[in-house]
């Protein structure tokens, strides 16, 4: 295990104005461990708790309580050690806008005991991986977004790091651009290297990881494979529109081939395995209790139906 | 330790090449007051020449690099505190007083450079100076830097706001410029200003540099000018690598 959280807390001190202090839970008790090789994602609202995660994880900020141990060391006690071992790229990337790409390369590869003619061979290698070379003596305030985000992962790998952390990797980028960062993320995981990502994407944690934790006001509401987190919600989801929705409900769940239904906004989201042979069994029910259907849908249910189910929440509207 | 400063410093020093227009504008000031306002004490010092004048004036011309330029220099730093940048060299393997310490020692150095140019106008207004003298007024210069940039990082890591830190900066540099005696010898003024100057570390070098601009490199005030810069230059150095630790909350 690269990395093994037991009991992970964290509470802030927020100061509010006249000498008056309030406590703010961020993180209120996360246990989590990552395999070598593994990518890995937390998923999980805005404000859940996951930039909070990462950072504690990563030596950043000291946890309140619990204990971590991260490529076999204590985050508190041997953070030092850790450094050595790790990659962070932060929410805000963390590349200097004023300086060529080329010297924050440079910089982090000497930071991390790299010789002169080592940090250049270094750089040029990353430039290189990530089609850097050409604007790599340009200003950074002067790239694209998708340019600085990948100058950001460079450079959090220039000291050949066994495990990187990716805090909303792909948050404010394009979908070509975003498509690109996947596919990086994920050669990082054939050449051995361990990923822990955050991420409010539900796609993008579908797509990309191995396994997820989704968390929800600092807490885990689930955890493992997404393949393995969507069966238990079903195969599939019937949504429906109609005007009962409660008689509805009440109906479906009377049907022996439906395993759960939960109203969403203006929809009764009905979940069933095998939809594609259930729904007509499911349309001549409603008909026969003289429901009238305004439109319906199946689908493959996805990780939002996961959040939904533990949190009586959409992921879409919890941020 | 050591290696980790030199990295951070030459990677400084590098962006001060490639931009080297600011640190330029930061010495029009005190040129200006060089060119504009030190003929004007002509008649006002004893001798009453403009070399007399320069005399006295030069070393209060250049202590406003250091104010103007150095307590100003912790700007940058709030944006690397959002910008990740800081967050990232938290986390690195960097000895961390060596972000601070690569930092200050290029605005010392930057400073050292200005000041050298601002004696360059003043050799060619006319003053001649001996060699130790300029050579330990760039010291102080170095030393009043390495205190005016430390505050500087540790107010912009405290502050984190540049609204904030612009009003503070710009509220205390009018006073210090002139309870530091700048433009005019404190000792000119009454017994209460002369008291309340001594509470302003900036006091101390304008005092030196005029001891050592008048040839008296013996003189008291030159230990004690760099025994204060010295030691709020320490104590400001421990603040803003503390401020860094506290970053993370």
């Amino acid at each position: 295990m690269i990395i093994e959280a037991h009991g992970l807390r964290k509470t802030f001190t927020a100061r509010r104005g006249r000498g008056r202090t309030e406590e703010v839970e961020a993180v209120r008790g996360i246990d989590l461990s990552v395999g070598e090789g593994e990518i890995f994602a937390v998923l999980g609202p805005n404000g859940a708790g996951k930039t909070t995660t990462v950072r504690m994880l990563a030596t950043f900020t000291a946890p309140t309580a619990g204990t971590a141990r991260v490529a076999g060391h204590d985050v508190v006690k041997e953070a030092a050690k850790v450094r050595e071992r790790i990659g962070y790229v932060s929410q805000a990337g963390g590349v200097d806008d004023n300086a060529p790409g080329r010297e924050s390369l440079l910089l982090s590869a000497r930071l991390s005991g790299l010789s002169r003619s080592q940090a250049h061979a270094r750089a040029d290698e990353l430039l290189e991986t990530f089609s850097l070379t050409e604007i790599a003596d340009r200003p950074v305030r002067s790239l694209s977004g998708g340019q600085k985000r990948r100058f950001a992962l460079a450079i959090g790998l220039a000291n050949r790091p066994p495990l990187v952390f990716l805090d909303e990797p792909t948050t404010g980028l394009d979908p070509q651009n975003r498509a690109n960062l996947w596919d990086e993320v994920r050669s990082l995981r054939d050449q051995g290297t361990s990923v822990l990502l955050t991420t409010h994407y539900l796609d993008e944690a579908d797509a990309l990881c191995d396994r997820l934790i989704i968390v929800d006001h600092g807490l885990i509401v689930a955890e493992g494979t997404p393949d393995r987190l969507k069966q238990e919600v079903a195969g599939d989801v019937v949504t429906l529109r109609l005007d009962d929705l409660a008689a509805a409900g009440e109906l479906l769940n009377a049907q022996p081939y439906i395993k759960e239904t939960r109203p969403e906004d203006d929809c009764l989201r009905a979940y069933l395995d095998d939809g594609e042979h259930n729904l007509p069994a499911l349309l001549r029910a409603l008909e026969a209790g003289g429901m009238a259907i305004r439109s319906i849908s199946l689908d493959r249910a996805t990780l939002d139906d996961v959040f939904l189910r533990h949190t009586g929440r959409s992921l879409r509207d919890a941020a | 330790m050591f290696r980790h400063t030199m990295l951070f410093l030459g990677y400084e020093l590098g962006n001060v090449r490639r931009n080297p227009v600011w640190p330029l504008f930061g010495i029009l000031q005190p040129v200006l007051y060089l060119l504009l306002f030190a003929p004007l004490l002509t008649g006002m010092v004893p001798g009453g020449t403009l070399v007399d004048a320069l005399r006295i004036f030069t070393p209060g011309a250049m202590m406003m690099i250091a104010l103007f330029g150095s307590l100003f220099t912790g700007f940058s730093m709030i944006n690397e505190t959002r910008n990740g940048v800081l967050e990232r060299l938290a986390v690195s393997q960097a000895w961390r007083p060596a972000i601070i310490l690569g930092r200050v020692m290029k605005d010392m150095l930057v400073l050292v450079l200005q000041a050298l140019l601002v004696m360059g106008v003043a050799v060619l207004m006319g003053l001649r100076l001996p060699l130790p003298a300029l050579g330990l007024m760039l010291l102080l210069m170095a030393a009043t830097g390495l205190f005016a940039a430390s505050l500087s990082y540790g107010l912009a890591l405290a502050i984190r706001d540049e609204n904030g830190m612009s009003q503070l900066v710009q509220f205390f540099a009018l006073p210090l410029t002139l309870l530091a005696g700048m433009m005019l010898p404190v000792s000119l003024g009454p017994e209460w200003l002369q008291t309340a100057a001594r509470f302003n570390p900036l006091y101390y070098s304008v005092e030196a540099g005029r001891s050592l601009f008048a040839g008296d490199l013996s003189d008291s005030t030159v230990p004690v000018a760099f025994g204060v810069f010295l030691v709020l230059g320490a104590l400001s150095l421990a603040w803003s690598v503390r401020s860094l630790r506290k970053l993370a909350g």
